[in-house]
Order: structure tokens, then C-alpha cells, then sequence
């Protein structure tokens, strides 16, 4: 395997949180510290920010998301908010500003399906919302399973079932349950914060990464499986040994099945199938994933990395150094 | 124990503050210095033991409406109501003080939980739970049902006066849920204040009545009468710890302490009780509030605030009868909603909304300005009062089977006589020989913003 920066995109003043795809792969969103989003696109071989939003929060927002139609964008930030953007024009504005979390907002996602938002916030909680109207969401729940601080929140890729991660050292599956959602599973395992999880392209495994330094792969079992296992996710493997401090993000690569780490160490690590493991890792239950690239990504710590969802082999990361790289990754079908 | 009794509304308020008030309250404590003497110097013989004496400093007692006042930590709170509303404290106040006379009110709802839990009937239940508290020395037991009949005509009249006068002011949302009081103040403040209604819960009128009226009656000194009521939910013992409802006149609280249905049969259980071999004897009713009556109103198990103001209102406003009150569920079942119409014309819309993520969708829409909502009768627990924190725990069963057949019992005793606060000579007696002109002291409470202390230091990544 090989890895290439492709771009180092610069403009945020402060330390860049996250980056996210839109579903065409074509924009690159980020968010961070200065308390505005960028938007970048390629133009003529270069990658350029062409919008800039800024008038959203108060605070540092943390996370964006785009919605699968590509018309939304959702911020959280740790002024409490989340702003949802709307394309009008060919402009994006804050639609709505939603309001009820308590404190810091962690994360916020839209469903596959763009029916639903899904947030999460210091305030332990994870919430809900359905889209109404065109500017108009409700809360549909509120989720207080967790016992602490909830990170992240990540939806399967074709099921309307949500999974969070928290300060609790647990990952919790929800799913609605007719009059409200409910959590049907808490995976525990990780010995401290998970910081972020990533669902494969099929939603029978989930990644996590952690504080505990550790990578963790979980795969679900359905009801009635040949194995006798109660309806779970079961942690199947364990990726240690490589990270050297906390692990801040993991992304999933849909296209090619390789896992990318951001790491407190300032690295982005990228996992690859163990060659040597002759069994098809879509349905082992122990696949062996083994390091097939560490980069010395960032000045700082890498704070998120996320696979291009359509073009193959292309990285985004975002970093404490208020830089976001883009990286291309050649010979991936051979990692090593 | 009491932290999964609190309502969920309450409980967001400050989740993040897992502390008791020794460890890391925030409020400032003042330690009144001795004045200084001139100093001393003692000489001892070598045996002495090197001692300090120290002055005994007092322990620092926070009370419950020090929590309530502050801005901090909600679930600190908890540890204090442990000590300072709990069948010890009850248990004190009886083995104390012989001469006081102990009045216990018991909520409807928290008798439909036993009922239900013990499979008797909901007017059996109430005359068991009357067995157990005379047995420890409760001198009264009552129901809190006739209390209702105050805080719904006064409601209705609230929302009369609105409608015709400040309709800025509507949707106007019932109060009687202490839970969500206490989250619109400690979270909205001033944006949503102004909607809440200002009349006193059932639970606070009965105080108001036991303290200034049955006392008098009996002629009974304020301060030998104590009162406890029974209450399906924890938040009710931050609504009766409010300074609001501590009687200048009396000098007490109206309602002394608050104990729930979960801590009652605990209680029965450490005094090895068995709740379905107490009597359930039935006794001559004596007055309005007597457990006999089984006095109940139409409506939500929430107390029927909708359906009392959606009804009244469509008679005195548009001078029609609405014979029965179908409300439609929204959203979720927890979101209903009725509306009064005439021709295509929407005249009256009264909303039932329960549980948190409801309240978030009202809250949000009366800041947008988009909520078109008349009345709303708005519980912080999800299927409201009946599925109370501190109703009885199943033992086999599934809570909603449980939950099920409270609701169940309740209804059932509905059906013996869902009365109507308008047509009650009763009502209209203690209204003139009790309140008289004192309804805004008796029957009505102000609410205030509790400000967000803010502070860098709490910030987490």
C-alpha cells in the first residue's frame, strides 16, 4: 500500500474538529474552533474553499454532517445548537436552529434515509428528530442511557438503527420501537472514552475507536442466527498495539473496506484485512485487520479522517494543526 | 433510588452533576467567626497529650430550598430530600412529637398504583393505605381528589381571563407538574415563564386548605399540625419545598413533607406489613375529602386539566356542550391534541402533551411562535401522573402491564362519578366560607427564572 497527500487545505484559524463528505463526494465540509464551516470543492485540479459559513454558532462547532440528498448540512457545537443549512440558490443559510440540549453538542448525523437527525451532547443524552416540514424538525425521543458525556452518534447504513458512543466506555444501539426508540443493546469492552464508531458498507460490523488506545470491531448478530447467539453486537476483534495515545476518530471505507484511524499521536493509520487469513473477513467472525500504512499526518493530533464515499482510496483528515490533508491511497487490494 | 424517580425533565435539567452537596456544591457557605479573645498559653506536665482543642464548627446544612434557589446541580437535591422528606422523617415527626396531629393526603393516582400492584380494588387500596399510616399514629387520612376541584376552576378561569384579554399570552400551560415547572425555570427562564398557569397544584391547594382551613376547624394550632401527603412522584417534593408555599401566617410549610408510593412500601415491608392483609375497612365519610368518596374528575389520569378547560371554555366562550372530549393522538401517544370548530373555523385547540421529548417540540414551537395551541396540559412523565416515578415497581410483570391496569383502575373509578368542579355545592360551600376573597393567596403561586451560573471551567471536549 501507498499513501499520497493529494492537498493540504488551510483557512481555518483554529484547531479543525471534523470533515465530512457530501454523498456525491464531491464537497469536503469542515468545522472546528473559529466557529465556522468551510466548504471545499475541487477546481481545476485544486481544492478550493468556495463557501464559508460562519454566523451559525457561538461557540466551537464540533461536528457537520451532510444530509444523503446533499441539500442540508447539520452543525453541533458547544454552544448547545445545532444549525441545520439549507442549499437555496445555490446558497446555503441556517434554516433552523434546534434547541434543547443542555450544554456541548457532540455529534449530529442524518440517517441514511435523510427522515431522521440524530444529536448527542454532554448532557448524556442522545435525541432524535424527524423532518417535518422543509425547515421544520421534531424531537421524536430522548435517549438517557448513557451515564456520561455521549461522543458520537453514527446510523446504519440502510436500517433505521442509531449507535452512540460515550465518555461511559459504552456503545449504545437504538431503534424505534413504534410509540418511541429504545435501546435494544449497550456494548461494553472498550476500557475507557469511545471517542467514535463506523458501521462497514453492509451494517453487520461496527468499528469503534477509544481512548484505551485500542481499535475494536463488533458484529452484529441478528435474531434467529445459526450461531445461537442472542439478538447483540459481539466484539469479534481487537486492533491494539499500534496507537499510541487516544483514538479521536475511525471512518469505515464503503468502497474498499479498509479502516482509517486519527490518533492523539498525531498519525492516521490505516487497517487493511490480514492477507494471511484465509477466510472471507465479510463473514469471519474473528477477521484480522493489520496495519497497512501509519502517517505522521498531522502537527497535532488528528482529530478526524473520513473515506471519500465514492471515489476509492481517497482520505480526508482534519487536525488540532488547523489543517485538513486530503490523502490517496494506491494498491489498496495489496496492503502490504 | 430516588435519582430514577425524578422525571426525566428534571433530571436533564443537570445531568451532569452526580454530587452530593459535601463534595462539591457550589454554594457559598458562611462560617460565622468567633470573636477573639486574647490568646493563652497553657504549660502542661510532660504526660499531657498534645491536644488541640478546636472550636466545633457547625456542619453546614443545605436545604432543599437552597438546591432549588440554585443554579447548580438538581440531583444534589436528592440527597436532601433523602433526609428531609422520607418515611424516617415521618417516622420521626410520629414517635416525637405526640401531640401533633399528623394529616396524610393521598394523591388518586398513587392509590390506583397500589390497587393495581396488589390486585384490589382502587376504593380497597385507599382504605388499606388508611389501615397502615393510623396504625403508625396518623391521626387524618385524606384524599387530595376534592383539592382538584380549586386548582381546575381557578385554571379555567386563568385561561378565560387570557383568552378574552392576553392571548400573548396562550397557549397557557398547566403547572400542576412540578417537573416541568422546575426545568422552565432553571432552562427557559423569561421565554416560557409567561405561559405557565399560576394556580396551585392539587397537591398545594390541599395544603393550603389543610393548614388554613381544617386546622381551624378542628381547632388545631398551626404548628401541631403536620402534613404529609402520598404523590406518585419525586419532583412533588421540590414543589412542596418551594418558598412559595411555606405560610408566613402558620409559619409551615402547607404541605410538611412528601412521601411516594415506592417509599411507602418499603416502609410496609421493614415493619414486615403485608399490604393485602391490612384491613380496607370502610368508614362514615366525614366531609368532601374523605377517602369514601372516591371523588375523581373526567379526563387524563393527569388530573383532566384538558378536558375540564377545553369543556368549560367551549360552553363559556361559544356557548356549547361538548358531550365527550376526543382527543386525537399526533405524533405519539403521549401528544393528543382536541380541537372545537365551527363551519372550517378553529375556535378552541387544547393539547395533552407528556413526557420530555414531547415538552421539547412545545417549547421550541411557543419560541418560534408557531405553536396554535389554546391550552396545554403538560406532564414531564411519558403517559403523565399515573406512570409517576414513584409509583409501586412490578414484581413479575412488564412495567406496562403494571402501568396498564393502573390506568385501568383508575378510569374505573372515573366511571362511579366523574364530577364536574361547576356543579359541585360543595365546592362552592368552601369557596365561601374558606377562601372567600383570598383565592390569589390561597390558590395561586409565581414562578421565576433561576439564572445559569456559567462558568469556563465546566467546559468539556
Amino acid at each position: 500500500m501507498r499513501v499520497e497527500q493529494v492537498a493540504s487545505l488551510e483557512g481555518h484559524s483554529d484547531p479543525v474538529w471534523c470533515c465530512a463528505w457530501s454523498s456525491d463526494g464531491n464537497t469536503l465540509a469542515t468545522c472546528g474552533t473559529d466557529k465556522s464551516i468551510r466548504l471545499w470543492t475541487e477546481q481545476d485540479h485544486e481544492w478550493v474553499c468556495g463557501t464559508i459559513l460562519s454566523d451559525g454558532h457561538s461557540r466551537t462547532i464540533r461536528r457537520v454532517s451532510w444530509s444523503p440528498c446533499g441539500n442540508m448540512l447539520a452543525s453541533c457545537s458547544f454552544d448547545g445548537t445545532v444549525c441545520v443549512w439549507t442549499k437555496k440558490d445555490g446558497e446555503f443559510e441556517c434554516s433552523v436552529t434546534l434547541e434543547g440540549h443542555e450544554n456541548e453538542v457532540k455529534s449530529a448525523e442524518f440517517s441514511p434515509s435523510g427522515r431522521y437527525l440524530a444529536t448527542c451532547s454532554r448532557d448524556k443524552t442522545v435525541w432524535i428528530w424527524e423532518q417535518g416540514g422543509t425547515d421544520d424538525f421534531e424531537c421524536v425521543s430522548v435517549q438517557s442511557c448513557h451515564t456520561q458525556d455521549v461522543k458520537c452518534v453514527r446510523w446504519h447504513p440502510n436500517e433505521d438503527i442509531l449507535a452512540s458512543a460515550s465518555y461511559d466506555n459504552s456503545i449504545n444501539f437504538y431503534k424505534d420501537e413504534g410509540d418511541d426508540w429504545a435501546c435494544d443493546f449497550t456494548a461494553t469492552g472498550h476500557d475507557s472514552t469511545v471517542w467514535s464508531i463506523a458501521f462497514d458498507r453492509e451494517g453487520d460490523k461496527l468499528v469503534s475507536g477509544s481512548d484505551d488506545q485500542t481499535l475494536r470491531m463488533w458484529k452484529r448478530y441478528h435474531a434467529g442466527n445459526q450461531a445461537g447467539i442472542s439478538p447483540s453486537w459481539k466484539c469479534i476483534s481487537t486492533i491494539q498495539g499500534y496507537h499510541t495515545r487516544p483514538v479521536y476518530d475511525v471512518s469505515w471505507c464503503h468502497l474498499t473496506g479498509l479502516i482509517a484511524s486519527g490518533c492523539g499521536d498525531n498519525k492516521l493509520r490505516i487497517f487493511a484485512p490480514d492477507p494471511e487469513q484465509q477466510v472471507d473477513c465479510h463473514t469471519a467472525d474473528a477477521p484480522n485487520f493489520i496495519q497497512a500504512a501509519s502517517l505522521d499526518a498531522h502537527r497535532q493530533d488528528v482529530n478526524c479522517v473520513k473515506w471519500n464515499p465514492t471515489r476509492a482510496g481517497i482520505l480526508a483528515s482534519a487536525g488540532d494543526d488547523e489543517v485538513v490533508k486530503l490523502w490517496k491511497v494506491f494498491d489498496y487490494e495489496i496492503p502490504i | 433510588m430516588a435519582a430514577a424517580g425524578f422525571s426525566s425533565a428534571l433530571k436533564i435539567s443537570d445531568l451532569n452533576d452526580f454530587i452530593t452537596p459535601s463534595q462539591e456544591c457550589i454554594k457559598p457557605v458562611t462560617v460565622e467567626k468567633q470573636k477573639k479573645g486574647l490568646g493563652s498559653i497553657r504549660i502542661g506536665d510532660d504526660t499531657d497529650d498534645l491536644t488541640l482543642e478546636t472550636p466545633k464548627i457547625q456542619r453546614v446544612q443545605i436545604t432543599l430550598n437552597d438546591c432549588l434557589a440554585c443554579s447548580g446541580c438538581i440531583t444534589s437535591a436528592e440527597s436532601v430530600l433523602i433526609t428531609q422528606q422520607s418515611t424516617d422523617e415521618l417516622l420521626r415527626i410520629l414517635s416525637e412529637s405526640a401531640d401533633r396531629h399528623i394529616v396524610v393526603s393521598i394523591a388518586p393516582q398513587a392509590r390506583a398504583s397500589f390497587a393495581a400492584k396488589y390486585n384490589v380494588s382502587y376504593r380497597s387500596a385507599g382504605y388499606r393505605l388508611r389501615s397502615f399510616l393510623k396504625k403508625l399514629g396518623v391521626k387524618e387520612v385524606l384524599d387530595t381528589s376534592f383539592a382538584r376541584n380549586f386548582t381546575l376552576i381557578e385554571t379555567k378561569r386563568e385561561f378565560l381571563k387570557r383568552y378574552k384579554e392576553d392571548r400573548s399570552r396562550l397557549p397557557m400551560l398547566s403547572s400542576a407538574c412540578p417537573g416541568f415547572v422546575c426545568y422552565i425555570e432553571k432552562t427557559h427562564g423569561e421565554a416560557i415563564l409567561p405561559f405557565l398557569s399560576h394556580v396551585r397544584s392539587p397537591q398545594q391547594v390541599m395544603g393550603s386548605f389543610v393548614k388554613t382551613f381544617l386546622g381551624s376547624k378542628l381547632s388545631i394550632a398551626p404548628d401541631k399540625l403536620y402534613h404529609v401527603t402520598v404523590m406518585p412522584c419525586f419532583d412533588k417534593k421540590l414543589e412542596a419545598s418551594r418558598d412559595d408555599f411555606f405560610n408566613e401566617v402558620t409559619q409551615s410549610k402547607d404541605v410538611d413533607c412528601v412521601i411516594t408510593p415506592v417509599e411507602l412500601e418499603e416502609l410496609m415491608l421493614k415493619q414486615n406489613v403485608v399490604f393485602t392483609d391490612l384491613e380496607d375497612t370502610e368508614e362514615s365519610p366525614s366531609g368532601q375529602f374523605a377517602l369514601e368518596h372516591c371523588y375523581q374528575h373526567k379526563g387524563s389520569g393527569s388530573g383532566g386539566f384538558g378536558e375540564y378547560v377545553f369543556t368549560s371554555a367551549v360552553r363559556e366562550l361559544f356557548g356549547e356542550e361538548v358531550p365527550f372530549c376526543d382527543f386525537k393522538t399526533l405524533r405519539n401517544k403521549d401528544f393528543t391534541e382536541v380541537m372545537f370548530t365551527r363551519g372550517d373555523q378553529v375556535l378552541l385547540r387544547v393539547a395533552i402533551c407528556n413526557g420530555f421529548r414531547n415538552i421539547q417540540n412545545i417549547v421550541q414551537r411557543i419560541k418560534r411562535g408557531t405553536c396554535n395551541y389554546d391550552f396545554i396540559e403538560v406532564m414531564a412523565c411519558p403517559s403523565g401522573c399515573l406512570n409517576g416515578g414513584a409509583q409501586l415497581r412490578p414484581n413479575e410483570e412488564s412495567p406496562k402491564e403494571l402501568l396498564d391496569r393502573v390506568v385501568e383502575l383508575f378510569k374505573e373509578s372515573q366511571q362511579s362519578g366523574g364530577r364536574s368542579p361547576d356543579s359541585d355545592s360543595a365546592v362552592d360551600e368552601l369557596y365561601r366560607d374558606w377562601i372567600a376573597d383570598r383565592a390569589e393567596r390561597l390558590l395561586h403561586t409565581k414562578y421565576k427564572a433561576v439564572a445559569k451560573s456559567t462558568s469556563g471551567f465546566t467546559v468539556k471536549w
